[in-house]
């Protein structure tokens, strides 16, 4: 698996198209280009990291069409919408859709570079992100119903005499389950394990990071 | 014929009577003639002395019995005229009277007096009483009264008449009385007892009533006397033939002529002669004396004849008259009437012709009328108006060469001949004229539209032409008015539409400027990295100088789409006009996901039009189009057309090509195709509905008419461009 990020440029322009790759090409990225959105969505791999440099106004599928499409999808690039006609309706609805960034033909270089570095870095967390929680997940599935009912209970700010109170079962007992559960989350310590069952809880309200409206 | 047969029964029967009596009975009924006498003495002597002269003749004449008729001076034409007699014997005036009248004619001359004083001619004496002194000659006649035998007899007045006026005495107008007795003796007698001063009578009348011891000779006097060689009786008078014995036309001539010669047989002292106191018959005489004499005094047959009085025709001729009174009358109350008709119709005729003035004077058009010569024969007040000319001058001058010599744009003055006012009388066909000039005169000239038509008579002949004309400068002011507007109102249409499309025009731009400047700072970077190769960076330039040139030409298009268009044509490819609508609609057409097709047929010529504004009515369509197909889900197509035109008739100038604007959108509602090219119609939430009526206006100005088509699916707009 390629851990480049790419640029995937689409827009019907052909010479707009070609422009942006040989500037993306010029500063060292790697450059995917397609003529439409449905070239696009045909060689679409969720794996590969990068970011979409979407012209909005296209012959068949439109650019927020995309990316209404893209964000059904788990992960998918960010979105840096670049148009001809840079309205604030538009503006708006492909903010809220998700974009990163909303920049108007003719951008500057340096804008649209900055807006594609910004775009690679919220597509590295979040994919940094994503990563970790599924490694939480596939500790948390080593664990035996009472063992993960335990990990609650301590997760929950429990004593041990407490849980071993509520659970009807020994101290000694509970104390055994707590050292298996450390074990198998591969916690050393419970500070150790509370961050890792917090940071599973967050990633699902992870804040966004304020997108640069255009202007 | 009647007569005669009357003639011969009476005297049949007094033949009969008259054989009773003498006893010389013979066998045949012998023949009876009447001899007419003027009876100038008396019946009584007239029978007495021609008595026997009869009885001779009917000796002379066996089978013919003569019997003397007396006629007064009055009754000898009657008895002429009817034929009572067949011979006469008359004084010479009234044997001349009758001989041009009816042609009677003498056959003896009378020998007058007896024995060695026989003579054939007589004259007129006039007398006095002797002892009346104070008539002594012909002078002291004035204011005496004067005593005539009749106004007919020749010795007994017309020959003193003569004399007298000879001597310049008037008569009747200069003497006291003139009086006629009828007889000669009568004269003698009534002078001698002083019933007259003066008496006229021919001659030998004194001297045979002195013979006879009626009167004493020396108790009269004549006056101015005349002397004649061989005449011895008193005379005052010159002499005239004797009596001639004249024989009637209707007599046979062998009867007159046996007359004739038992007359000129008579000795000198036959028993007829001594009884009639003549000495027998010579051979007729010249009466050419008495011919003179009664032409000297007017007299028959010389006469003017009496003026045929009032009196006389109306006793004549009463009912005529009376008739031809009433008939006068009719025609004049006729008349009256025909005038008073004749009046009131002159009056409607010159009211007519005022209103006929009034007409033609009041109407704003100029009117005059021709002659089939080309003289003006009459012009209204509007047509002096406009051409300055005052209708004396133009009346009677050949209209064409004042009026209308030179057409518009012509060099030279045009022909009489072609002109067309003439060309209407002579094939008496009304035209119209759309397009030319009067002038007028002061020099200067107007356009005019005119029509002129045939003036026939009552006859139907055509007798010239009349010419309704109108100044047409303000309308043609107006029309180039209309078109300067309309050319604006297309400009103002087009830069809103211009305006409409701005944004997406500036994408359009938008596109190459994003390709140049991203281009050229991807090569900068690419050149600061190292990495730029020469020949990379030259492609990159290449790249970028094409763009700048597709964002030049959208501009070109833009511009001169806005610019204020030249008003004439020029040929122009269909190719170029549909690319201007591919460059300004493009983004228009990406945006709603719409593809335009362009079908050019391989036939079409170049378009002969006002290339701006044929632009804008493919670009009107096109965007209507889009707008429409927009309204649905795509994808949609937008077809630009080009054919060829058929000919259809051989009097179409020139080729025409199609152009046609098809999309497949939702089509047009029936319940506005009707008022589609009307202004402020429009479908659209924020058109104002002009588009297509300034596109139909357009394109009626090249000539055609745009229509909306039938199409399978959406619309269809067409119209006709002239080709090259």
């Amino acid at each position: 698996m390629n851990t480049d990020p790419t640029v995937f440029i689409v827009d019907d322009d052909d010479e707009v198209r070609a422009a942006i790759g040989l500037l993306m090409e010029s500063v060292g990225l790697e450059v995917r280009t397609y003529d439409s959105a449905q070239a696009f969505l045909d060689d679409f791999d969720p794996e590969r990291p990068g970011c979409l440099v979407l012209d909005v106004r296209m012959r068949g599928m439109s650019g927020i069409e995309l990316q209404t499409h893209l964000a059904t999808a788990p992960i998918h690039p960010p979105i840096v919408i670049i148009t001809g006609h840079g309205d604030v309706p538009m503006a708006v609805r492909a903010v809220q859709a998700g974009a990163v960034d909303f920049l108007e033909k003719p951008f500057n270089d340096q804008a649209l570079l900055d807006a594609v570095h910004r775009a690679f870095s919220v597509d590295a967390r979040r994919r940094g992100i994503a990563m970790r929680r599924a490694e939480v997940k596939q500790r948390l599935e080593r664990l035996t119903p009472r063992e993960r009912e335990i990990l609650e209970q301590i997760v929950a700010g429990k004593r041990n005499k407490v849980i071993a109170a509520d659970l009807h079962i020994s101290q000694s007992t509970v104390e055994a389950h707590r050292a298996k559960v450390m074990d198998k989350l591969e916690a050393r310590s419970l500070s150790e394990l509370m961050r890792l069952m917090l940071s599973d809880q967050a990633t699902a309200e992870e804040p966004q990071e304020n997108p640069q409206t255009p202007g | 014929m009647l007569c005669v047969a009357l003639l011969a029964m009476l005297a049949s029967s007094t033949r009969l009577l008259a054989a009773s009596g003498p006893g010389f009975a013979e066998p045949e009924a012998p023949r009876q003639i009447e001899i007419g006498v003027l009876s100038h003495r008396g019946n009584r002597l007239t029978q007495q002395q021609w008595g026997a002269t009869a009885d001779y003749l009917t000796q002379a004449l066996p089978r013919h019995c003569f019997r003397i008729m007396p006629l007064a001076f009055n009754e000898v034409e009657d008895a002429v005229a009817s034929g009572r007699v067949q011979f006469l014997l008359v004084n010479p005036g009234m044997y001349v009277d009758l001989e041009v009248r009816h042609r009677i004619s003498r056959i003896a001359t009378i020998r007058n007096g007896s024995g060695d004083q026989a003579r054939n001619r007589f004259g007129g004496v006039i007398f006095t009483r002797a002892d009346r002194d104070d008539i002594a000659e012909l002078a002291d006649l004035r204011g005496k009264r004067l005593l005539a035998v009749d106004p007919h007899s020749l010795g007994g007045f017309l020959m003193q008449l003569d004399v007298l006026q000879r001597q310049g005495i008037r008569v009747p107008r200069s003497v006291a009385a003139l009086d006629f007795a009828g007889i000669h003796d009568a004269v003698v007698l009534a002078v001698r007892d002083g019933l007259a001063d003066v008496g006229l009578v021919r001659t030998d009348i004194l001297e045979r009533m002195a013979m006879q011891g009626l009167i004493e000779h020396s108790d009269f006097r004549v006056l101015a006397p005349r002397g004649v060689p061989n005449f011895p009786l008193l005379l005052s008078t010159p002499l005239y033939p004797e009596w001639p014995f004249s024989t009637l036309q209707s007599t046979s001539n062998a009867l007159a002529q046996q007359v004739a010669i038992a007359l000129l047989r008579m000795p000198t002292d036959a028993p007829a002669a001594l009884a009639g106191g003549y000495a027998g018959w010579t051979v007729p005489l010249d009466y050419q004396p008495v011919h003179q004499l009664l032409q000297a005094l007017h007299r028959p047959p010389y006469d003017h004849p009496d003026a045929f009085t009032l009196i006389d025709a109306l006793q004549r001729y009463w009912p005529g008259v009376v008739l031809s009174l009433l008939a006068l009358l009719l025609l004049l109350i006729l008349t009256g009437r025909l005038q008073t008709l004749n009046a009131r119709l002159n009056r409607a005729k010159s009211r007519l012709e005022q209103r006929q003035e009034l007409i033609l004077n009041s109407v704003a058009e100029g009117i005059y009328g021709v002659d089939l010569s080309g003289r003006t024969t009459f012009v209204n007040k509007a047509a002096e108006r406009m051409t300055g000319w005052d209708q004396h001058q133009l009346i009677g001058c050949n209209q064409h060469q004042v009026l209308h010599h030179q057409h518009r744009g012509d060099a030279f003055p045009r022909a009489g001949e072609d002109c067309p006012v003439y060309a209407t009388f002579r094939d008496q066909q009304a035209r119209f004229v759309e397009d030319d000039l009067f002038w007028r005169r002061d020099g200067s000239c107007f356009p005019v539209e005119y029509s002129t038509t045939p003036i026939r008579d009552e006859h139907g002949k055509t007798v010239g032409s009349v010419v309704v004309f109108r100044d047409t400068t303000e309308r043609r002011d107006a029309a180039a008015r209309i078109q300067r507007l309309q050319t604006e109102q297309a400009r103002v249409a087009r830069l809103s539409t211009l305006g409409e499309m701005a944004s997406g025009i500036a994408h359009e731009l938008n596109q190459p400027l994003t390709a140049i400047s991203t281009n050229a700072r991807a090569s900068i970077r690419l050149i600061e990295n190292g990495r730029g190769t020469l020949e990379c960076c030259s492609q990159v330039m290449t790249k970028i100088a094409d763009q700048a040139e597709r964002a030049g030409e959208i501009i070109r298009h833009i511009r001169r789409f806005v610019r204020k268009e030249e008003p004439e044509t020029s040929p122009v490819a269909v190719a170029d006009l549909f690319d201007t609508i591919l460059v300004l609609l493009h983004q228009e057409a990406r945006q709603h996901a719409v593809e335009i097709q362009c079908e050019i047929s391989p036939k079409v010529d170049k378009v002969l039009v006002q290339r701006t504004q044929i632009e804008q009515v493919i670009l009107n369509l096109a965007r209507n189009a889009i707008e429409a197909m927009a309204e649905t889900p795509g994808p949609h197509q937008l077809k630009l057309l080009a054919q060829p035109r058929a000919l259809e008739s051989n009097t179409e100038p020139r080729a025409r090509t199609i152009i046609r604007v098809a999309d497949s959108g939702p089509g047009i509602a029936d319940s506005i195709q009707g008022r589609l090219f009307e202004p402020f119609t429009t479908t659209k939430a924020r058109g104002l509905g002009l588009g297509l009526s300034i596109s139909a206006g357009i394109v009626e100005t090249h000539g055609g008419k745009l229509v909306l088509s039938a199409t399978e699916s959406g619309a269809c707009f067409e119209f006709c461009l002239p080709s090259l």
